[in-house]
C-alpha cells in the first residue's frame, strides 16, 4: 500500500473492450497512466481515442454489457477498485472520486429541483439532516456563482453554462479527492467556456483536487493543467508537465497535433491535416497504432508495440524512432 | 365536458333512433293491444320526431337533473345508474389498479434485464394478452379457474373471491400494454446522461431506476393508463356479460337487447362522464410529475 502512496491514481495496463455488433472494439488498450495529488492533468486525444472510455473506467460506470474491463488495476490511494466489492465503489464515486460529464444540457435530471440534486449527492456521502444538505447545496450553488435562492428551480430553467455551473457544484459537492472533467466546455459556446473554465481554475485551487481534464482542445490544457498526456487508439503515446510537452513535442503524432494547430500571424488557405485516419477500433495495427501513419514508421514500428520511455525527466514517450534517437546520441 | 356530454348523447341519440324495433312492443309484449301501445308511445314521447325527444332529453337532464325513465321496469334511469355504476366503477379500478401495479412492475424489470429470458417470455406473453379477446379470455378463465380446478367462482361480484377473476381477465389487455409501454420507456431513460449522472453520484442502483429513472419514464406511461382506464369502462360490458355482473354494461347490453333507449343512454353517458373526469385527473398528474409543464403553464 506505502509502494503506491505516492501517487493519488494508478493504473496500469488498463484493457477495457466493447462487444458490439461490427466487432470487438478495443476502447482502451494497455493503458499506463499515473496522477499525483493535486495535480491537474489534461488528456488529450481525438474523438474515439478512449478519454471518456478511461474516465468511465476509473469511476466504474463501464456500462456492462456491452462494455468490460478485461484486464489491468486501477489503484486509488494505493488500492486497486477494480477488485472491490459494488458497496465500497459506491463510497468511492461522488465522495472520492467525481466526474463532470460532456453535455450539461442531459446530465442533470429534469424531473428533480437543482439543490436536491446536489443535495442528494451531499446526503449519500456525509451524515447530515435533510435541511443541513439542502442548506450545503445552497452553499455550493453560490460557490459556483449561482444565486441560492435558485436553488428549487428545475434544470430547465437555467442556460447552459449555468447547468455546467450545477454539475460542477454536483461533482464538488463532498470535496473529492480527484475530479475528472470530460469535455467540459465542449457542448458551451466560447464565452461561457472561458468563463467555466476560470470557475474550474478557482475551485481547484480552493479545494486543491486533483484533475483529470478530457479534451480535445490543447489550448484549453494550457490554461489549466500542469501535465499532459496524449492519448491515440487507446493509449498514451506521450506524458510530460504542459510546459515541457508544449515546447519540445516528441512523439510523431504529437508533432503532428500541434502542427495543425493554425497560426494566426500566416496567410492560409487550408488547414494543416495529418495524413490518414485514426485505427479501426475493431482492427487495431499489431505494432505501435500510430505506425500507419507515421512518416519516420519502419518494420520494427508494425512488429512491437513500444513501451514509455524517459526521454528527459518527467517526459515520457512510446516511440522507437525517439528511443534510438535518443541511444545514439547518449552513445555517440 | 358538458360539449362532451352533449355530442355523446347526440350521436347516441342519432343511433338509436335508426335502430330497428319498437320500444312499445318490447315493453309491453306480443299480446299489447294497438290502444295501450299508442298510450306507451305517448307516455315516453316515442310519438314525437327525434329532435324534439333530443330536445327534451336535453331539457330535463339540464333543468330537471332527470334523465327518463327505463320503459321497461318504469324506474328513473338515475336510479338504475345509481345501483349498477359503482359494480362497474369497482370492476374498472380493481383491474386498473391490478394493471397498473403488475404491468409497471413486469416492465420496469424487462427494462433492467432487456433481452434476458424474463423479458423474452414477458413480451410474448404481452403480446398474447394484447391480441386475446377478454371475452374469450374470460370463458378460458371459467373454463380453467371455475370449472376444472374448482378455485374460484364464475359469477357474481359480491365477494372478493367472485371479484378476482373479472379484475383479472379486464386488466390482462391494458396490463400487456402497459407493460410493453413501461419498458421502453424505462429502457430509453436508462440510457440517459442524467441516469449516469446518478450512479456518478454512488447512489444505489435501486435509487437510480426507482427515483431518477421512474419518475421521467412516468410521462407516457400515465398516459397509456388514463386511456386504458376509459377503454376498460368499455371494456367492462363484455367482462361483465361473460361472469354476470350487475353493472352498467350488462344493463347497457339488456337496454339494447330491450330497445329500453333511456338506459342505453344513461349508460353511456354516465361511461362518458367518467372518462371525461379520468382524461382531467391525468393531466394533472402529468403537471404534478413533470416541472417542465407546471412552469409552462405559470406563465
Amino acid at each position: 500500500m506505502t509502494q503506491h502512496s505516492e501517487f493519488l491514481l494508478e493504473i496500469r495496463d488498463l484493457r477495457v473492450q466493447f462487444h458490439t455488433d461490427t466487432g470487438l472494439v478495443k476502447a482502451v488498450e494497455g493503458l499506463n497512466f499515473t496522477l499525483k495529488r493535486g495535480e491537474a492533468v489534461g488528456l488529450v486525444g481525438e474523438t474515439g481515442a478512449g478519454k471518456t472510455t478511461t474516465a468511465l473506467a476509473i469511476m466504474q460506470l463501464i456500462a456492462s454489457p456491452p462494455g468490460k474491463i478485461t484486464s489491468g488495476q486501477i489503484f486509488f490511494d494505493g488500492k486497486d477498485i477494480l477488485t472491490k466489492s459494488e458497496e465500497e465503489k459506491r463510497h468511492i464515486r461522488g465522495k472520492k472520486v467525481a466526474m463532470i460529464f460532456q453535455d450539461p444540457m442531459t446530465s442533470l435530471n429534469p424531473v428533480l429541483t437543482v439543490q436536491e440534486q446536489i443535495a442528494e449527492m451531499i446526503r449519500l456521502h456525509e451524515q447530515v439532516t435533510n435541511k443541513e444538505a439542502l442548506e450545503k447545496a445552497r452553499a455550493m450553488l453560490q460557490l459556483v456563482g449561482i444565486q441560492p435562492e435558485r436553488g428549487p428551480d428545475y434544470p430547465h430553467q437555467f442556460s447552459g453554462g449555468m447547468k455546467q455551473r450545477v454539475v460542477i457544484a454536483i461533482a464538488l459537492a463532498c470535496n473529492p479527492q480527484l475530479l475528472i472533467a470530460d469535455e467540459p466546455t465542449t457542448a458551451l459556446d466560447v464565452t461561457i467556456q472561458a468563463q467555466v473554465l476560470e470557475l474550474m481554475r478557482e475551485l481547484k485551487q480552493h479545494f486543491n483536487t486533483a484533475t483529470i481534464l478530457i479534451t480535445h482542445d490543447l489550448g484549453v490544457v494550457a490554461e489549466l493543467c500542469d501535465s499532459v498526456a496524449i492519448m491515440y487508439a487507446g493509449r498514451i503515446l506521450e506524458k510530460a508537465d504542459a510546459r515541457t510537452l508544449y515546447g519540445n513535442p516528441q512523439h510523431p503524432y504529437t508533432q503532428g497535433l500541434f502542427h495543425s494547430i493554425p497560426d494566426l500571424t500566416k496567410n492560409v488557405h487550408r488547414l494543416n491535416t495529418m495524413p490518414g485516419l485514426p485505427p479501426d477500433p475493431t482492427a487495431l495495427p499489431p505494432g505501435c497504432c500510430f505506425a500507419p501513419r507515421c512518416q519516420y514508421a519502419d518494420e520494427a514500428c508494425s512488429a512491437n508495440s513500444p513501451d514509455m520511455t524517459e526521454v528527459e525527466p518527467g517526459h515520457f514517450v512510446a516511440c522507437f524512432k525517439i528511443q534510438e534517437k535518443n541511444g545514439r546520441q547518449a552513445h555517440g | 365536458m358538458i360539449p362532451v356530454a352533449l355530442g355523446v348523447t347526440f350521436i347516441l341519440f342519432s343511433l338509436l333512433s335508426v335502430t330497428p324495433g319498437d320500444p312499445a312492443r318490447l315493453a309491453l309484449g306480443e299480446d299489447a293491444s294497438e290502444e295501450s301501445l299508442n298510450e306507451f308511445r305517448r307516455e315516453y314521447g316515442l310519438d314525437r320526431s327525434f329532435l324534439v325527444r333530443y330536445g327534451f332529453f336535453v331539457y330535463n337532464a339540464a333543468v330537471n337533473q332527470d334523465i327518463g325513465r327505463s320503459y321497461v321496469t318504469r324506474r328513473p334511469v338515475a336510479g338504475e345508474m345509481a345501483n349498477t355504476f359503482p359494480v362497474t366503477l369497482n370492476l374498472a379500478f380493481g383491474a386498473i389498479t391490478f394493471a397498473t401495479v403488475l404491468g409497471m412492475t413486469f416492465g420496469i424489470i424487462c427494462a433492467i434485464k432487456q433481452y434476458s429470458i424474463f423479458d423474452n417470455v414477458t413480451m410474448v406473453i404481452a403480446m398474447l394478452g394484447i391480441s386475446t379477446p377478454i371475452f374469450y379470455l374470460g370463458i378460458l378463465f371459467i373454463l380453467w379457474f371455475s370449472v376444472r380446478l374448482r378455485w374460484l367462482p364464475s359469477s357474481g361480484f359480491d365477494t372478493l373471491s367472485q371479484r378476482i377473476l373479472p379484475w383479472i381477465t379486464l386488466s390482462a389487455p391494458s396490463m400487456s400494454i402497459i407493460t410493453r409501454m413501461t419498458r421502453s420507456s424505462m429502457l430509453e431513460v436508462i440510457r440517459s446522461d442524467y441516469i449516469r449522472t446518478a450512479r456518478a453520484k454512488g447512489q444505489k442502483e435501486s435509487v437510480v431506476i426507482l427515483k431518477h429513472a421512474l419518475q421521467n419514464a412516468l410521462i407516457p406511461i400515465v398516459t397509456i393508463i388514463g386511456i386504458q382506464f376509459g377503454l376498460l369502462l368499455g371494456g367492462s360490458i363484455l367482462t361483465e356479460s361473460v361472469f354476470s355482473i350487475p353493472g352498467v354494461g350488462r344493463l347497457a347490453v339488456e337496454g339494447i337487447k330491450s330497445r329500453d333507449y333511456p338506459i342505453v343512454q344513461g349508460a353511456v353517458l354516465y361511461i362518458a362522464i367518467a372518462y371525461v373526469f379520468i382524461n382531467l385527473f391525468v393531466d394533472l398528474l402529468y403537471a404534478w410529475i413533470d416541472p417542465r409543464l407546471r412552469t409552462r403553464y405559470r406563465y
